[in-house]
């Protein structure tokens, strides 16, 4: 560093002050600094398309976190049962049965091929009601599971299995458990 | 002419007061964080009593810390430079003295009712309904003893530390009492009027802007007074004061929602808690740019002088938590840092780095004034600095590294499909020697404010208490000679300017689709229209400012007009669309008489001060605690147990998750079932008895509230109670365990077993 004196004339004395004082204290009136400033007009900005985006309803970037990421559990765990053996546990299938995409996928695979003989709302008809607290074939969530892929053929009721494939047949299962909850079925 | 000349004297003694209870609440605010902080590194220093565990200390530390120690410091820094802005005593004396004791009166009751496990279970609002109306009382006397010195002001024109001074009283007022809306139950107990989704964001209105309103904006003033004092220098810029005050006030009350990112809070108000978070950066860092610009040309004092040491290092942390705070506002790193420690690092980088530290650069600086004298020791400050700057920094670094270790263990998935840290344990015990050094940080940060105590200890003891005094002309009368008259005051082009920009946004926000193109159109032909008018007319709008800054009245007015927007449109609408039928497919199911027992037990535990009963709607959350909260879910909650923090996991889906006998367990010793928990014995809930004879008052009140609740007589609640209980303890027996069924231990399991139990009502799910 060289030890040059600074010359005296680039002291910001220029500065013009406010004429008033306050308890000696006083005031310049710099202008605002522009990177401030930009830096304010560009968050408004943004906070104008974030909002545009977002909350415009033909726009469409409207999400449902909660749809999205149920969608993706679902996926998640279709894909691991596809890939590991299939085993599936109760608590696995009471937590499913909460997952409302995964009952709602149940919901379009039981009426297109179980409401026929267990009516629309569950409550049997041909087949037995699934909505009340008789389970004939157990009423865990993995017998369910086995009534559904193995059938009661002496009963009528026919082999799913190979019909519907594993997922449908978990959320069809989820979507019967829905009805239920985990503390009445023991 | 009369030129006689008249010598007043300042109020100085009241300031001295204020100052000396700083230091004292200031050091007591620190020694409890030290030791809930020690609580979280080593359980065992909750000593197994229940007043000094972690749930119920640490609303005391926050309390302290916020209204003990800043309310004390930022009363002694309004009053010093008030009466000295406005040329005149204070108003009045006595009211000085009420509200100086008053308020100690306050935290003397805080700290006896918070260990005693009476609260409202609402952080920062945790006191009960009769301290909060003495509360709402002082501070009313603080607001009228403060106008009232304004009006008998000798300087006509408000200076700028008097703007924000202004916003304060009237802000905390509006929210103090909003949030503190109550009906009380007993002396010592009431339910907030809001539940659920309002009461959140009520709470967070309130809670957000208690860190706008108490712990900066007052403080901003104290720096525009002392700052240029102490540098000896003009402050930067009058137009960036204007333009970061108005900006500031305005944009911060909307801030609130970024509190409630990736909740169950309605999707619109938590953009607008993220996008007005960042809009208000730039306001903050106004503050921060006129508080260390003000330094030009005196930047050597920076080396010897240790309240500019203070001052700039405070500002600095001022600026670094404005940025870090929008930064946390944005939902996808909120996904992360949200219930971590980011967030404890971020609000004390602000308390104990501007607030701290501008309070210390404040007392150093006043003290010798006040008792004219010099400090006693330079070299002591200094050290007092080094010591509270090393504290700070290992205090947020380890925060920093903390959250953001957790916050990605907690969310991370395997790509089969499961969660990498499927124990919450795992993630808890990895940040063990980030607590520590917290631990370390905050001691080192209490070391320093020791130092300074016992510095101005021996400086007081040098000198002799003198009051401040002033030579004015007998002739300078009052300010407000003139009204300034309806139109000069609403009826004037930044006014009307601005009120449009506020109305197309707004359209913009919320109206129909075609309504919104119309109004992006005019809004910006406003902005337009606005600039040109304000280029060709001249210096006239700074004229009309200038003018604004004479009348008191007027200005605190628009200031109010100004804050109170956008607290209105946020919570306006969620009280009348959010309210009880609006619940989105899934209803809470109303507590039996025993389960709200039990919840006021973990309430007045302060179990939200680790727990949130909030899932958010990721994957990580859905696997590990189940579907995600819907907003129909709390309806009943009054107040809402949301939580903000998760020392441990979330308990919104933990009913029927294990059995009563492990809940029993893991209050009675955590550790037998938890291994590696760092949660506190609850060894007094096994033999307390539950208190039943409330429970009619109660329910009465939650009917008031709107909760469905049939008409019961006492003993049909006591015995349903009771016959609940007995299920449990029934239970428990044949587990081993022996538990009469009025204990608390068995309501608060019959609460736990019930969580997240709701029942699913079709109606059409819409935003």
């Amino acid at each position: 560093m060289s030890e040059q004196p600074l010359p005296n004339s680039t002291k910001q004395n220029e500065d013009p002050l406010r004429p008033h004082s306050f308890d000696g204290i006083q005031e310049y009136d710099k202008r605002l600094p522009n990177w401030w400033l930009w830096t304010l007009y560009l968050a408004i900005i943004y906070a104008f398309a974030y909002w545009f985006w977002f909350h415009w309803p033909s726009v469409g970037g409207i999400v449902d976190q909660g749809v999205e990421a149920e969608q993706e559990l679902n996926r998640i765990q279709m894909a691991a049962l596809a890939n590991g053996g299939g085993e599936v546990s109760d608590d696995q299938l009471w937590s499913m049965s909460q997952e409302s995409v995964t009952v709602a996928a149940g919901k379009t695979t039981f009426m297109a091929n179980c409401a026929a003989c267990h009516g629309p709302e569950l409550k049997g008809g041909i087949g037995v009601n699934l909505v009340d607290s008789t389970w004939i074939h157990g009423g865990k969530p993995t017998q369910v599971v086995q009534t559904i892929t193995n059938g009661v053929l002496e009963k009528g009721m026919p082999q799913w299995g190979k019909v519907l494939g594993k997922k449908r047949i978990l959320e069809v299962a989820a979507f019967v458990l829905s009805h239920h909850t985990k503390d009445e079925i023991k | 002419m009369n030129n006689d000349k008249r010598t007043i004297v300042f109020d100085d003694d009241i300031v001295r007061k204020f100052l000396i209870v700083t230091i004292v609440w200031g050091i007591v605010g620190m020694l409890a964080g030290v030791l809930i902080a020690s609580q979280l590194a080593f359980w065992k220093m909750n000593f197994n009593i229940p007043w000094t565990s972690f749930g119920r200390l640490r609303p005391l530390h926050t309390n302290a810390a916020i209204f003990a120690f800043v309310g004390n410091m930022m009363f002694a820094g309004i009053y010093y430079s008030t009466q000295r802005l406005c040329k005149t005593r204070l108003a009045s004396d006595f009211l000085s003295r009420v509200h100086f004791w008053g308020w100690q009166l306050i935290i003397v009751f805080a700290a006896i009712s918070l260990p005693l496990g009476l609260t409202r279970g609402k952080e920062y609002a945790e006191l009960i309904w009769p301290i909060n109306i003495m509360v709402a009382v002082i501070w009313v006397i603080f607001g009228i003893n403060f106008f009232w010195t304004l009006a008998i002001r000798r300087e006509k024109t408000l200076y700028v530390a008097l703007w924000f001074y202004i916003a304060t009283i009237l802000v905390i007022g509006m929210l103090y009492i909003v949030n503190h809306l109550q009906i009380p139950t007993s002396l010592l107990h009431g339910y907030p009027i809001f539940g659920g989704v309002q009461d959140a964001l009520v709470q967070w209105w309130y809670g957000h802007n208690a860190v706008a309103f108490f712990l900066t904006t007052p403080i901003l003033g104290i720096m525009y007074y002392f700052m240029p004092k102490a540098a000896e220098r003009p402050v930067y810029s009058y137009r960036l004061s204007i333009v970061h005050f108005w900006s500031l006030v305005f944009i911060y009350i909307w801030a609130g929602p970024h509190h409630l990112l990736n909740t169950a809070l309605p999707p619109w108000l938590q953009s607008l808690g993220m996008v007005f978070s960042l809009m208000l950066w730039a306001p903050s860092w106004g503050g921060m740019l006129n508080g260390l610009l003000t330094l030009r040309g005196a930047w050597d004092k920076l080396r010897t002088d240790p309240v500019i040491k203070f001052f700039v290092a405070g500002i600095t942390f001022y600026g670094m938590a404005t940025f870090e705070g929008p930064l946390l506002a944005i939902k996808s790193v909120n996904a992360l840092s949200h219930y971590t420690d980011w967030t404890i690092g971020h609000v004390h980088s602000g308390t104990l780095g501007w607030n701290g530290f501008m309070a210390a650069g404040m007392i150093y600086w006043l003290v010798p004034r006040l008792w004219n004298t010099k400090l006693y020791s330079i070299k002591l400050a200094d050290f007092h600095f080094w010591l509270g700057m090393i504290g700070i920094l290992f205090y947020v670094a380890s925060m920093w590294v903390s959250g953001i270790t957790q916050g990605l263990m907690l969310n991370a998935v395997s790509t089969d499909g499961v969660l990498k840290n499927p124990n919450f344990l795992d993630t808890l015990n990895s940040i063990r020697p980030m607590m520590h050094l917290r631990l370390l940080g905050g001691v080192l940060y209490l070391l320093g404010f020791i130092l300074l105590a016992y510095n101005i200890l021996r400086t007081v003891r040098t000198g002799k208490a003198v009051n401040g005094t002033i030579e004015v002309l007998e002739e300078e009368g009052h300010a407000d000679e003139v009204a300034l008259g309806f139109w000069n005051i609403f009826l004037n082009p930044p006014v009307m300017y601005s009120l449009l920009i506020i109305i197309f946004t707004m359209m913009f926000g919320v109206g129909p689709d075609t309504l919104k193109m119309f109004a992006l159109v005019m809004l910006i032909f406003t902005l337009i229209t606005g600039y040109l008018h304000m280029e060709l007319s001249g210096s006239s709008w700074g004229e009309w400012y200038d003018r604004l800054l004479n009348h008191a009245m007027p200005f605190t007015i628009l200031t109010f007009l100004a804050a109170a927007i956008g607290g209105s449109i946020q919570i306006i609408p969620t009280l009348v669309m959010h309210n009880k039928n609006h619940i989105e497919g899934y209803r809470q199911i109303p507590y039996t008489p025993l389960e709200l027992a039990g919840r006021d037990i973990y309430i007045r535990e302060g179990c939200y001060n680790c727990h949130s009963q909030m899932i958010r709607p990721f994957v990580s959350e859905l696997m590990r605690y189940g579907a995600y909260s819907r907003i129909g879910e709390s309806i009943y909650d009054h107040p809402f147990q949301w939580g903000s923090k998760r020392t441990g996991p979330d308990l919104h889906r933990v009913g029927s998750k294990y059995p009563n006998s492990w809940h029993y367990k893991h209050m009675e010793d955590p550790r037998s079932v938890s291994v590696g928990s760092n949660m506190p014995n609850y060894g007094w809930l096994i033999t307390d008895q539950t208190d039943l004879r409330s429970l009619e008052t109660k329910l009465k009140v939650m009917i008031q509230l709107g909760v469905p609740y049939p008409k019961r007589t006492m003993d049909e609640i006591k015995s349903e109670a009771l016959a609940q209980g007995q299920l449990i303890s029934d239970s428990l027996k044949k587990e081993g365990i022996i538990v009469e069924p009025d204990r608390e231990i068995v309501a608060v399991i019959s609460y736990l077993q019930q969580l997240g139990k709701s029942e699913k009502v079709d109606q059409p799910i819409k935003e």
